[in-house]
Formats: structure tokens, C-alpha cells, sequence
């Protein structure tokens, strides 16, 4: 087909289409719903005492959301061409920062191996589990966009995602050592992102970008 | 016609309305554009590899349009699309240089010793011109029209004014000569 037919046909079976709203007006409203799903079921289920005050111990749950936000961010901007890629080094930095402050005080922290050792099956099933909603809906929001680069996506898109719910786990569940949050927890999020960078081209579906697919609606 | 970075993107704005006029508008006026860009980068393909290059992106273009945000530049979004879908292009280049295998030219044979032989000892071209010209002039006509040009038997006839039979049988008689001719020079 010449390009001038092409372009004849695209412009005839024409249809409008909505203009997706900023990326940062997406990620709020992911982040508003995700919000509320965590926290009504840490509030209805949770166990092991009332809400810690103690600031140290908030420092690393204050960081996983700072991480989320930036992620969430960072991924509802991957999914629009020409958008600066410098938003995508935060979400590194803050997942970084993080991870970090978990290390610091598990290395600070007393009987940090044996701590460690301990089975908390529970924190992984529902970072696993229970976060599976909302990765659904975030890559429901994303697939909307322009995924050209689904690994990259789909990274950013686990880590929002493994960063919420691992601080709704230290809320719903507190733990009394880093070390516990960093191996049970960090293990959960690393069980996420894998899935999510092996199924990124499934998940997010970049072929219909090339007009052979579903299009943007 | 030239359009500025600002008119592309009210185009666009107008054909995420649905307004068809404009948006074709629109793709014929990015079309040169990313065909240029596409030829640059990709300066070892082919004319038609760079237009199928070309329709990607215009495919990808039109997948994507929803996402182009009127308060952001039109020329970065657009840019953006070529790279991914040039970047995709060579990935998928790769993939099939990656699949395909050099094989020689397989050698074919046929059961006659004639069609055997290679294209360079066919015959001495100098010695079938010299055969053809010494041929009548009927026959030469024929032959000039019919094997070398290729005409039909009903234009070489209107052109030399003779029947259709006259000339099958000239151009019998002539092939008849020249396979005389060229013979023993064949050995």
C-alpha cells in the first residue's frame, strides 16, 4: 500500500478520541484508589497492636511511599511519547533510598540474621496477593498510553506497586526489625517485579502501537 | 504548504476531535518529515524499507494520538514515536539477520549438455551480431523485433506491414540460419 492510501485510510475511518489527562493527574488518581484499598484493609484486618509513633521506625515505611509516588509517577509518564526521561531516575533514587534505610537498620539492629530468619509467609502473600488488584489496575490505566519501552514500565509499574503494599504490610503487620521488612519484604518485591519485567510485552500489549492491534480509544 | 510546530499540534488537537480533513492535513505535512529522518538514520535501506518505516510510524502515530497533550510541544511527542518505532525496526532487523544463513547458489542441471554450460561460454556475442546482420533483410527485421525487442507477433506485424504467417516463417528461417551460422563456432 502506498503511503498516501494509508494515509487517506487512516484519515476516512477517523474516529475522536479522548485526550488522556497529564500523567501526574493519572498517577494521583491510581495513587488516591490504591490508597484506599490499602488502608481500609489494613484498618479492617489489622493485627498486632495499635499504630507505632515511634519516628524511626516510620522513617523506612515514609520512604517506600515517597518510592510509590515517584514510581506511579514515573510510570504514567513512560506511556507518553516525548515525555523527559530525567522522570524516570527518581523512582531509581527513591527505591535506592529506601532499600537503604531498610540495610542501615537492619545492620544496626540486634540478631538482625536470626530476626531474618524468621517465616513471615503472610507479609509475602499479601504483597503478592493482595497488591495483584492493584497492579491490575495500574496496567489497566497504563495500557491507555504509549508503552514503547514495556520493561521499563512494567518496572516502574511493580515497584509503585510492591513499595505501597509493603508499607501497608508494616502498618497492618508491624515488624520489630528492618531486617525482617528488607529479606520478607524485599523478597515479596522481587517476586512482583519479575513477573511483571517477564510479562511486560503481555501485560502491556506494544504491538497494537504499530497498528496492528487495539487501538487507543 | 508549510505548517510551524504550533499548527501540527492544533491539527492533531482536530483530529483527536475527529475532524478527518485535519488530520490527514496533518499526516501529509509530517509524512516529509519523517521520511527525511528516517533515510538519515536508516541510510543503508532501500526505498521500501524506508516507506514501510515510514507507515509505521503513521500507524504508531494514529494508535497513540490520545496521548498527545495539547499543552506540550507536538515536535518531541512526534519524534519520540519515530525513535521507538525505528529503534523496534532495528531490533527486528537484527532478529532476522540473527535467523537467516548464508547458503551458496545451488548449481542447476538439466539433462540437455547446452543448458549446462555457463552464461560466459554461450557464444561470442561479436559473431552472433555479425550472424544476425548478414541475415536477409526480412529475416533480420523479424528477429530484431520479435527475440530481441520482444514485440508480439501482431505489433512486429503492423510495424513491418507484413502478415503474421510471413513472419513466423521468417523468423523460422532465420533461427534456422543462425544456428547454421553459429555452429562450428561452438564446436
Amino acid at each position: 500500500m502506498k503511503t498516501e492510501e494509508l494515509i487517506d485510510r487512516l484519515a476516512r475511518d477517523l474516529a475522536p478520541v479522548r485526550p488522556l489527562p497529564r500523567p501526574e493527574r493519572r498517577a494521583a488518581a491510581w495513587l488516591v484508589g490504591a490508597g484506599l484499598y490499602v488502608g481500609l484493609f489494613v484498618v479492617l484486618t489489622r493485627s498486632g497492636g495499635g499504630p507505632t509513633t515511634d519516628l524511626e521506625a516510620l522513617l523506612p515505611q515514609l520512604a517506600a511511599l515517597v518510592a510509590c509516588v515517584v514510581a506511579a509517577g514515573a510510570a504514567f509518564a513512560s506511556v507518553v511519547p516525548g515525555y523527559s526521561r530525567a522522570v524516570l531516575a527518581w523512582p531509581l533514587i527513591a527505591g535506592v533510598v529506601w532499600l537503604g534505610m531498610l540495610a542501615i537498620g537492619a545492620t544496626w539492629s540486634s540478631g538482625a540474621i536470626a530476626a531474618a530468619s524468621r517465616h513471615e509467609w503472610a507479609c509475602v502473600l499479601l504483597i503478592v496477593v493482595g497488591a495483584a488488584p492493584l497492579l491490575a489496575a495500574l496496567v489497566a490505566m497504563l495500557r491507555r498510553g504509549a508503552p514503547f519501552r514495556p520493561a521499563v514500565t512494567a518496572g516502574l509499574a511493580a515497584l509503585a506497586v510492591g513499595a505501597l503494599a509493603s508499607a501497608g504490610a508494616c502498618f497492618w503487620r508491624p515488624h520489630a526489625d528492618d531486617a525482617v521488612t528488607l529479606v520478607w519484604h524485599g523478597g515479596a518485591i522481587a517476586i512482583v517485579m519479575a513477573v511483571c519485567l517477564l510479562g511486560a510485552r503481555w501485560l502491556l500489549g506494544p504491538s497494537r502501537l504499530s497498528g496492528t492491534g487495539r487501538e487507543v480509544r | 504548504m508549510t505548517h510551524s510546530a504550533d499548527d501540527l499540534g492544533r491539527l492533531l488537537q482536530a483530529a483527536q476531535r475527529g475532524d478527518g480533513a485535519a488530520y490527514a492535513e496533518l499526516l501529509a505535512a509530517v509524512t516529509p518529515r519523517i521520511r527525511r529522518i528516517v533515510a538519515r538514520r536508516r541510510g543503508f535501506a532501500g526505498v521500501g524499507e524506508t516507506e514501510d518505516l515510514v507507515q509505521e510510524v503513521l500507524l504508531s502515530l494514529h494508535a497513540v494520538r490520545a496521548t498527545y497533550d495539547s499543552s506540550r510541544p507536538f515536535v518531541p511527542w512526534l519524534l519520540a514515536i519515530v525513535r521507538h518505532r525505528l529503534a523496534d525496526g532495528a531490533r527486528r532487523y537484527a532478529r532476522t539477520i540473527r535467523r537467516e544463513i548464508d547458503i551458496d547458489e545451488i548449481d542447476v542441471t538439466f539433462l540437455e549438455a547446452e543448458a549446462n554450460e555457463p552464461i560466459g561460454a554461450l557464444g561470442d556475442a561479436d559473431a552472433l551480431r555479425a550472424a544476425v546482420e548478414a541475415l536477409p533483410d526480412g529475416q533480420r527485421q523479424a528477429i530484431e523485433l520479435l527475440k530481441l525487442k520482444e514485440l508480439s507477433l501482431k505489433e512486429a506485424a503492423e510495424i513491418t506491414g507484413t502478415s503474421v504467417g510471413a513472419l513466423k516463417v521468417a523468423t523460422h528461417r532465420a533461427m534456422a540460419a543462425l544456428r547454421q551460422a553459429l555452429a562450428p563456432k561452438r564446436g
